[in-house]
């Protein structure tokens, strides 16, 4: 008797559980195939500046800071570790002060200075750190 | 707090997370999850049996088998979490997420402590519990519940703000 109601109860949840994610995938909500991209404005993007801090490949994703011609600091976030170092933008190879260029698509908070990058151009030189996209 | 911020970005561990290849961060990452899934997976087993649910199921039964769970999935959880603040610890001065985690993480600890050397947990499978007795160590589940979910929420958000 209570092993038969258990395997109706079980029944029960698993069934809400199907609705539930059925709901979820018909959902008219635009949802976004970009895994982190969505807080990032649509519209392609550029930066120029002069490095004031060096590619750091430290975890959960790969930076670097630069300061622009319109005076502010840029946050330049580029793909996880490895991706970014398999595009060979390794640390130590683009020298503080170094002119570079940032292509990607920029915070959608406007008081935000920071750009998520898909290609870092310097010295006519690409790392195309999301190959995928560009 | 920028100082000790500093200092921990700049010890052999901060070092060691920077520095050591692409795959160290994301590693010490997933031992944090695995941690806290497995803490969290215990704790909401026996918490809620501490709360009265599952009350055929006796607690010194239960409880030989959550509690070693919890222990040893917070133990892998702080170490690896102190790998991850170690990171870039100053990045994270004024992060509010912070400021809600960790007070939450300190008084689950003592939650946890205070549970450990109550005499209503140590007399469990002993003998039975007086109604004040349970009603105390349904309180600790509670509060234990309730420091867990914002500790892992507040976690989760750090990265969002």
């Amino acid at each position: 008797m209570q092993h038969q109601s258990l395997r109706r109860r079980l029944g029960t949840l698993a069934g809400a559980a199907l609705v539930l994610v059925t709901v979820m995938v018909l959902s008219p909500l635009p949802l976004s195939a970009h895994h982190g991209w969505g807080g990032y404005m649509d519209a392609e993007f550029e930066i120029s500046g002069t490095v004031e801090t060096p590619v750091s490949v430290a975890g959960p994703h790969a930076s670097m800071k630069i300061k622009a011609d319109d005076g502010h600091v840029w946050d330049v976030v580029l793909a996880p570790p490895f991706r970014t170092e398999q595009a060979g933008l390794k640390e130590g190879i683009i020298p503080v002060g170094a002119k570079i260029t940032a292509h990607g698509h920029r915070h959608r908070d406007a008081k935000k200075f920071e750009i998520k990058t898909e290609r870092v151009t310097w010295n006519g030189k690409v790392f195309n750190v999301y190959p995928d996209r560009s | 707090m920028h100082d000790f911020m500093m200092w921990m970005q700049t010890s052999a561990l901060g070092h060691f997370m920077r520095e050591s290849g692409p795959w160290t961060y994301a590693i010490v990452n997933l031992s944090h999850i695995l941690g806290v899934a497995s803490m969290f997976g215990a704790l909401v087993i026996l918490d809620l049996r501490l709360m009265g649910v599952w009350s055929r199921t006796p607690l010194a039964a239960l409880a030989e088998a959550a509690a070693p769970v919890a222990a040893f999935g917070f133990a892998l959880a702080a170490t690896s979490g102190i790998g991850l603040l170690a990171t870039k610890a100053t990045e994270y001065i004024g992060n509010p997420f912070l400021y809600i985690k960790f007070p939450a993480v300190a008084i689950g600890v003592v939650n946890a402590l205070v549970l450990n050397f109550s005499p209503a947990w140590r007399a469990r499978g002993t003998r039975e519990l007086s109604q004040r007795e349970n009603r105390q160590l349904a309180w600790m589940g509670g509060t234990s519940l309730a420091c867990w979910l914002t500790a892992m929420g507040a976690g989760r958000m750090i990265a969002y703000w």
